[in-house]
């Protein structure tokens, strides 16, 4: 980070000054333990355990067969290639295949959080309203006020460095998903121990998901993407005393924690609360205050409101943090973006790049809550970032395969075996939920399908590949860093 | 930056967050009105029951109904059929994810009905809305259940 200063058309002494200013703040150091929390929140949290918990002792199915097919991979691969490379995606994929693909995967995964992040918030704000005053979750201008409140607190804390929001990302994850992912795991073996029934039947052949064909294939692939993020934090590795060795610990640890988080806690409730009132459209909370009444401690229903909360917001954070310094510091080395937003603040920050993808995430976040017929078709774009964002994992497997040829004595500190095929699998995975994503979902109802296909491409088109090469096509060569150009002329 | 000093910068973050936390709990736990069991909340759990008995499910505990639902619904007859309320639903039927993984699937027929159920005993006035938004959906039974 502080390698790469300032851009190269500012004036000398104005450089001198800020690279100095930069420099004088250390890398802050992370734990490998903060960083497998930090990764976990990315990825898991409890708002997902009533949706799966539908599905009984299948949901079981439904999580392990994409961790051995795409979380595994991920996983594997990303701890290979952190342990080698600092930087995360945006290093490897330009190591490994080229530098305007490395700008292209790291923004994929900037560009599709722009679109994530008000259908979140809108979750925490429906959630908040529920423990303050439900009637506010259909309120607009509360869900624009919260939105806007929460994402700019965001935005100011990720702004204040790495370290301010580990911490609070990995509170977030302590807070609101271990804990409270524990009580309801020990309520429901209370429950079965009590000598209860479960309510979902939990014999062998309830294990594997109704087969319906294309629907049960759409949920079993699209569950692929659960564990979408858990590369995002490696941009973080160089803030790890040993990343070699650190790394990949980290991962194995987020790996354990993630696969718990999403199976227990949903078996917990699926043996507690029968599926017909798991109602999805009711919302999470409808299913925790069923699930706490039956243990006579309805009150606990709002407390697990703010912590499903915390975890959200400690989420969000990564991701703030994540996407945005990987996409800097390809800018900066390559000159992909204009001087303003390569610029840093006091504490070593992508600051700019913040505040200019908070301006966007604004005006989308204010269409959301304030224009009815945004909101209803607002699912449309959780299709097009996830189709967005298995661009990220291509271009990863595609690189890693490439790097262990092109690079094999580069020193790694965790070395994947069988690389190749774990990487197939994975780029498998990737494709099939890359192919799977054009089948129209239920909220699509009986439209035509190729007019959903038609926008979904078009998505994907315009967000992953027509705005990265605008960025590629328009790029000046004074937009590199004083730092990077100057290392590439003493190089030559 | 020494480790005193990060502290002493970063302190108030974190007393920020705790103190808006706590105090959110605390107006949720005072909020939250334990719903007391009448004839009505009763009869109404009885009749929500039958219906889950009729549609093939273990006949569900009565008592945790009455809690959860009381005589009016609780948040499942809050506007169920808006614009926002609705878009967090279908956002809700998704897959397993909790982050930016989550993409719509096709949802399971009778899950999606179940609020249905629950409308029609306690808020009959808003079953129709939210009917229409419902018919609107593809489904399909992803669910296993006993025959």
């Amino acid at each position: 980070m502080a390698s790469m200063d300032v851009p190269a058309d500012m004036p000398k002494r104005a450089q001198t000054a800020q690279a100095a200013a930069v420099r004088a703040t250390p890398a802050p150091v992370l734990t490998w333990v903060t960083l497998a929390l930090m990764t976990t929140a990315s990825v898991a949290s409890l708002r997902a355990a009533p949706t799966m918990a539908v599905y009984g002792l299948a949901c079981v199915f439904l999580y392990l067969v994409p961790a051995i097919v795409f979380l595994l991979p991920t996983a594997l691969v990303s701890a290979e290639l952190a342990s080698g490379w600092n930087g995360g995606v945006y290093r490897w994929v330009s190591e490994g295949l080229s530098k305007p693909l490395g700008f292209l995967a790291v923004w994929c995964q900037f560009a599709m959080t722009i679109f994530y992040y008000p259908s979140l918030l809108a979750f925490v704000a429906s959630t908040i309203a529920y423990v303050i005053d439900p009637s506010l979750a259909s309120n607009g201008l509360y869900t624009a006020i919260v939105i806007m409140v929460l994402y700019w607190t965001g935005v100011w804390v990720s702004s204040r460095g790495t370290k301010a929001l580990a911490g609070l990302s990995s509170w977030g994850l302590i807070i609101g998903t271990l804990v409270p992912g524990t009580i309801l795991v020990v309520l429901g073996i209370v429950f079965l121990g009590q000598g209860n029934p479960s309510a979902a039947p939990m014999t062998a052949d309830h294990l594997l998901p109704q087969w319906t064909g294309l629907a049960s294939l759409v949920l079993i692939v699209n569950n692929f993407l659960s564990y979408s993020g858990m590369e995002m934090n490696a941009v973080h590795v160089s803030s790890l005393k040993d990343p070699a060795k650190e790394y990949p610990k980290s991962m194995f640890l987020a790996m354990g924690l993630v696969l718990l988080i999403f199976i227990l806690p949903a078996l917990a409730i699926s043996w507690v609360v029968p599926a017909d009132q798991t109602s999805l459209t009711a919302g999470v909370m409808q299913a925790f205050n069923a699930f706490f009444s039956y243990f006579h401690i309805g009150w606990m229903t709002p407390i697990a409101a703010v912590m499903l909360v915390a975890a959200s917001l400690g989420g969000m954070l990564t991701w703030l943090a994540g996407p945005s310094k990987g996409l800097l510091e390809i800018s900066r080395s390559e000159g992909y973006l204009p001087p303003y937003l390569q610029k840093l603040n006091k504490y070593g920050i992508q600051q700019n790049i913040l505040v200019t993808q908070g301006l966007v995430t604004t005006v989308i976040a204010l269409m959301y809550a304030l224009i009815p017929n945004v909101s209803s078709v607002y699912w449309i774009f959780s299709t097009i970032t996830t189709q967005v964002y298995l661009i990220v994992y291509l271009l990863m497997f595609a690189a890693a395969v490439r790097l262990r040829k092109t690079q094999p004595d580069h020193p790694r500190g965790y070395r994947v075996p069988a690389l190749r095929l774990i990487c197939t699998v994975g780029l498998l995975s990737s494709l099939a939920a890359l192919a799977i994503g054009f089948v129209p979902p239920s909220q699509f109802g009986g439209s035509s399908v190729l007019s959903y296909v038609l926008f979904i491409g078009g998505g994907l088109v315009v967000l992953g590949l027509l705005i990265p090469y605008a960025f590629l096509k328009f790029r000046k060569p004074g937009w590199r860093s004083a730092e990077a150009a100057a290392g590439e002329g003493s190089a030559s | 930056m020494s480790p005193t000093r990060f502290a002493s910068e970063h302190k108030w973050v974190y007393v920020g967050a705790i103190v808006v936390l706590v105090a959110l709990a605390i107006i949720g736990v005072i909020q939250y009105e334990s719903v007391k069991s009448t004839n009505e909340a009763a009869e109404k759990a009885n009749k929500l029951a039958d219906a889950a008995e009729d549609a093939g499910y273990p006949r569900p505990d009565t008592e945790v109904i009455e809690r959860s639902l009381g005589t009016d619904g609780g948040i499942v007859c809050e506007d169920p059929a808006t614009a926002l309320r609705s878009a967090l639903w279908k956002i809700n039927v998704s897959n397993g994810a909790a982050f930016v993984g989550q993409r719509p699937v096709i949802g399971d027929t009778k899950a999606l009905r179940a609020e249905a159920k629950i409308l029609e005993i306690y808020c009959p006035d808003k079953l129709d809305k939210f009917k229409d938004r419902l018919d609107d959906l593809k489904t399909d039974d992803t669910v296993r259940r006993d025959a």
